[in-house]
């Protein structure tokens, strides 16, 4: 605080932080920021408008929850991005970065009228600036670093290439971790073409840097809504080069393929799809009998769920709010509304710093639990007049009420970690009598007539994806699984996958886990043939029934 | 049996009591082989099995189903004649019932009123039911391990409206001061401690009392009460409205009855219930496990190397525990997933060879065999302990112990001392038998829970409508798992939220429960 320098260089991060999460910002109050954030530093400016332009779809989220979209629908693109977000985790790119300091390009021209080649000469992408690819490279050696199952697969399978003449057109953020993918994907003998699924999550100097390699990439940060659908189609239309596997996140691509080219369609060999949405779609389109090749569910695979719930949130509830607010956790009086996976992880990390924290809950089995870890089961309404902090993890809307915010004392902090932002009755605060004051980007202090503030956190939205980050560790086991389901279903023998939508088989799960052992330097112990047999299981797995939970 | 009170005061005569336990532990060590038989070869349920072995497998799984070690009810009776001999009659005059001496019915009341206290649901259920009788007119024959935690159980039951008899479903288990407590209280026991296989099913068989009293539903833990009336009186057997099971053996028997298409009853299994399932793993073994080394060795924990095998629900519970006493926990796994949740925890994950040489102890809990081997046992060094927490006693490769070179010492009841011929010497607890069954006590909370699932399992089937439970075996509703859950939340005076109209919609469930789909855990 002491140290303007410093702090403008924090608002500055968090700003652009901000830019990407825009899509999700309601009201006015972001764009308050923005300005107030571009006073500072004006050549962050470019880059701070273009939150401008995208307050709106925030009720376009909420309904979608409810009116399920369909796959045959052409949705706008923020409304169904935001969700898809909210929900995968893993599936968004990390906020911490520093990959944003490129973005002060002065260049405003469209990269649709660019013509620019690489050093190789190809001209066959299209990104901001190929310049930067240098700058990528380093982005994308760091991520390396966190991604080492990633790495020891490349070792692994390189010499048998078991991606030989796959051609994969992939549509997922284009981060550095993604970049690690998709090297990985080529270093196994695959051709990569790849798009953004995201119009704000691209991270310019990356692409330049997968460019300069030679992957085809058609994306750059703050695509318009034509500007993406052009760049799907660049990356699927491409003359005497027929896509055979679709990685997707959100399910566009595929929407696009099916749509555009149904012939290329069909002779896909496969499609390996991320995100809720995304699955959500192939099930429907499954359901409507037209999904004609097999497609892989990554996203419920076990261990992309116990790192996006538990782990991740385990890890991000203190960064999140250590960043935002500067509180002290020892000793403070929190309650955490929801005792699921989210809430599991959030209560361990606050405990484990000395924290008071009770649990609120609805279903007696989790109350249960949450008396046997120690935790003291409340109503909000009991506690609320003494609690310091409040975390709302429930899945559910309006937990935290406007009655409620109206008896919490001064200085509470209120947050939410759960989905989307429904969780706190937001809407309930935009009232007259209340003074909303922004003291920091993500944070507000609501302030009562009495002059009692409220300190609200990321204005209600997902605090971990708003103002923290997440770990490079938690994106390499989503990476690792979908790089396996593409090897899987390009090397499956004929008839193995049907025209379904499939689960990874378990033994992939403990592969991809046991790829992300040596991070430990863990060592497994091996059965011998004995006590496999002792047990029924193959010694080398699968270890457990498919029902088993962990 | 005033002796026996005593002995929870004075240190001397404790030990006294545990030497005379030791007496019957050591009957039970010659039984693993036959156990480890049991494995193998699948047991029918057509087969009449040696009581001693499957006894002894059944106990080692079901954990919650066991009965609490520590109880000072040891029968010091020094009457050795067989209660089958001995002609006795309650205060009311009753005699139909045989136990070892009705003359303990105090002592056995105050037992289970101290039971009570920690079986709070059970006392809910009870007042919940208010003046209705959910269960009138039933008449309920058991056969469970007799203990004051299934006297309360037992006594709810009565409560409720149903009429009892009972057997014990284990030969050593049964306390009998809680017997002839409940038998005085008028339900008709047929146990002693230290029957004979004999004496075991004469007892089922005068529990069934076929003549003047038919019963119409079972609570039944091991499947042997289900057997004896399945062969015995296949009458009775059809016109039952139901079973309810505890055991993994029991409910593999009835999985195998009906496969065979001959299970003309509905059945309910109450072994799989969500709440049941943790209890007795992940909360049980975390309580126990200190509780359990501590009382064998006197260990101090803090800093101690220690290495766990196998990071299961089990593990996790031991692993957790230890690690809050400061001790420096490694972890052993095969499934690469359960060692990435270890990694994430915190723990190291290792092989056991690499290790052992420095560890202070290992406890295993894999559910496999000879996870720690002879070969691992030659390099621990002096003094290491060795435990199980895990399945059955084929964890530790005993037999490998069983040689010349090693001298076996037994310095306390359930405590050896293996010793090299280098003087080095490693601590063996319990023979390699179930740590915490053996020398640690389950909570009666646990049992609480387990209880409380029975009698509503009970309920449901006995009450439910003609056709909802058809001739199979059946999971408790998931609304029930709930229910048994809210009902040990006042020990906790724990405040249950509830969702508004507006927040059940949102999500799509009802208000009520259930609130999770089936296959969450």
């Amino acid at each position: 605080m002491s140290d303007p320098a410093v702090e403008v260089k924090l608002e500055v991060k968090q700003a652009s932080k901000e830019v990407k999460e825009s899509e999700n910002v309601a009201e006015k109050y972001s764009a308050m920021t923005v300005s107030k954030n571009s006073e500072m530093n004006m050549g962050d400016l470019s880059s701070a408008f273009s939150a401008v332009p995208t307050h709106k779809p925030v009720k376009k989220q909420i309904q979608f929850v409810e009116d399920k979209q369909e796959f045959s629908r052409f949705p706008t693109k923020a409304g169904r991005r935001s969700l898809s977000r909210s929900i995968s985790q893993s599936s968004t790119d990390s906020y911490g970065s520093a990959a944003s300091y490129t973005d002060s390009s002065d260049d405003e021209t469209s990269p649709r009228d660019k013509t620019q080649v690489n050093s190789k000469g190809s001209s066959d992408f299209c990104v901001k600036n190929i310049k930067q690819a240098e700058f990528g490279r380093r982005e994308i050696e760091i991520a390396e670093q966190d991604m080492t199952a990633l790495i020891s697969l490349r070792k692994r399978a390189q010499s048998e290439k078991p991606l030989a003449g796959a051609k994969i057109v992939g549509c997922t953020h284009i981060t550095a971790q993604t970049a690690v993918l998709i090297e990985t994907l080529v270093a196994l003998g695959a051709q990569c073409r790849w798009t953004a699924c995201n119009i704000y999550s691209t991270q310019n100097e990356v692409a330049a840097a997968l460019s300069e390699t030679g992957v085809a990439v058609f994306a750059w940060k703050g695509e318009s809504e034509d500007d993406f659908w052009w760049c799907i189609d660049r990356c699927v239309n491409n003359e005497g080069w027929q896509p055979n596997m679709i990685l997707d996140d959100g399910g566009d691509l595929t929407h696009w393929m099916y749509k555009k080219y149904p012939n290329v369609f069909k002779k896909i060999r496969g499609i390996v799809e991320e995100s809720v949405t995304g699955v959500h779609r192939l099930y429907q389109l499954s359901k409507a009998g037209k999904l004609c090749v097999p497609a892989m569910n990554v996203n419920d695979s076990v261990t992309k769920q116990k790192f996006d719930n538990l782990y991740c949130c385990r890890e991000s509830i203190l960064d999140g709010l250590k960043r935002t607010t500067d509180v002290m956790f020892g000793g403070k009086q929190v309650v955490i509304c929801g005792y699921g996976e989210v809430g599991k992880g959030c209560c361990a990390a606050l405990k484990a710093l000395g924290s008071v924290v009770s649990i609120t809950e609805i279903d007696p089995i989790c109350a249960l639990q949450a008396c046997m870890d120690g935790f003291r089961v409340v109503k909000l309404n009991e506690v609320i007049r003494q609690v310091d902090v409040i975390i709302t993890c429930t899945g559910n809307k309006n937990v935290v009420t406007r009655d409620q915010l109206d008896r919490m004392k001064n200085g509470s902090i209120v947050c939410n970690m759960g989905h989307s932002n429904t969780e706190i009755d937001v809407a309930s605060l935009r009232t007259p009598e209340l003074t909303w004051e922004r003291v920091r980007s993500q944070v507000d202090h609501v302030i009562w007539p009495d002059g009692k503030r409220v300190i609200l956190l990321a204005e209600g939205r997902l605090l971990n994806l708003s103002c923290s980050t997440v770990p490079t560790f938690v994106l390499s086991i989503t990476a690792t699984t979908q790089a396996l389901a593409l090897i899987e279903l390009y090397n499956a023998p004929e008839g193995r996958y049907k025209q379904d939508v499939y689960l990874l088989p378990k033994k992939m799960d403990e592969y991809v886990a046991s790829l992300h052992l040596t991070t430990f330097d863990a060592h497994l112990t091996e059965l011998s043939d004995d006590q496999a047999k002792y047990l029924g299981l193959n010694k080398n797995g699968p270890f457990k029934p498919n029902y088993y939970r962990y | 049996m005033l002796k026996a009170a005593e002995s929870r005061r004075t240190p001397q005569s404790w030990d006294r009591d545990r030497e005379e336990a030791s007496g019957t532990e050591e009957t039970e060590a010659q039984k693993t082989d036959m156990q480890i038989q049991f494995n193998d070869q699948k047991h029918e349920f057509n087969k009449r099995p040696a009581n001693i072995g499957r006894r002894s497998l059944s106990r080692s799984i079901s954990q919650s189903s066991t009965d609490s070690y520590s109880s000072a009810c040891s029968g010091s009776s020094e009457d050795e004649s067989s209660p089958r001999d001995k002609p006795q009659a309650t205060s009311k005059g009753l005699s139909d019932f045989c136990i070892k001496n009705i003359q303990q019915a105090e002592f056995g009341r105050r037992e289970i009123t101290i039971a009570e206290q920690e079986m709070p649901a059970l006392m809910i259920l009870t007042k919940r039911a208010g003046g209705e009788k959910p269960l009138a007119g039933a008449k309920v024959m058991g056969c469970t391990h007799i203990t004051p935690q299934t006297a309360v159980l037992m006594e709810t039951l009565s409560r409720l409206g149903a009429q009892c008899r009972w057997a014990a479903c284990n030969i050593f288990s049964t306390q009998n001061a809680v017997a002839a407590a409940l038998a005085e209280g008028g339900i008709s026991v047929f146990a002693w401690k230290g029957e004979s296989e004999d004496d075991f099913w004469w007892c089922i068989d005068r529990c069934v009392g076929a003549e003047s009293w038919q019963p119409n539903m079972i609570l039944d833990d091991g499947g042997d009460l289900t057997y004896w009336i399945q062969k015995k009186y296949p009458s009775i057997f059809k016109k039952l409205k139901g079973i309810v099971e505890e055991s993994v053996t029991g409910i593999y028997r009835l999985y195998q009855l009906s496969k065979a298409g001959r299970l003309c009853v509905p059945a309910m299994n109450v072994n799989d219930s969500v709440t049941k399932q943790k209890f007795d793993n992940l909360y049980c073994c975390k309580e126990s496990v200190l509780d359990g080394l501590r009382r064998t060795t006197d260990v101090m924990f803090g800093g101690k190397q220690v290495v766990v095998c196998g990071y299961g629900e089990v593990g996790k519970g031991c692993c957790a525990a230890l690690k809050a006493l400061g001790t420096v926990v490694n972890v052993t796994e095969a499934d690469p997933i359960c060692a990435l949740q270890a990694c994430m925890d915190g723990f190291r994950v290792i092989q056991l060879g690499e290790v052992v040489r420095q560890v202070d102890m290992v406890i295993t809990c894999t559910g496999n065999k000879n996870v720690v081997g002879r070969e691992h046992m030659d390099r621990m060094k002096n003094g290491c302990i060795v435990c199980n927490m895990g399945h059955c006693s084929t964890e530790i490769d005993l037999v490998s112990l069983r040689t010349a070179e090693l001298r076996w010492e037994r310095v306390r009841p359930q405590v050896d001392h293996v010793i090299w011929p280098d003087g080095r010497r490693i601590v063996l607890l319990a023979e390699g038998r179930l740590l915490n069954l053996s020398c640690s006590t389950v909570p009666s909370f646990v049992l609480s829970i387990t209880a409380t699932t029975q009698a509503l399992a009970l309920i449901e089937l006995y009450s439910a409508p003609e056709g909802r439970y058809k001739q199979d075996v059946y999971l408790l509703p998931k609304k029930m798992d709930e229910y048994v859950a809210s009902l040990h939340l006042p020990t906790f005076d724990a405040h249950l939220t509830e969702l508004t109209d507006e927040q059940g919609k949102y999500l799509g469930i009802s208000k009520h429960g259930p609130y999770k789909p089936n296959y969450y855990r």
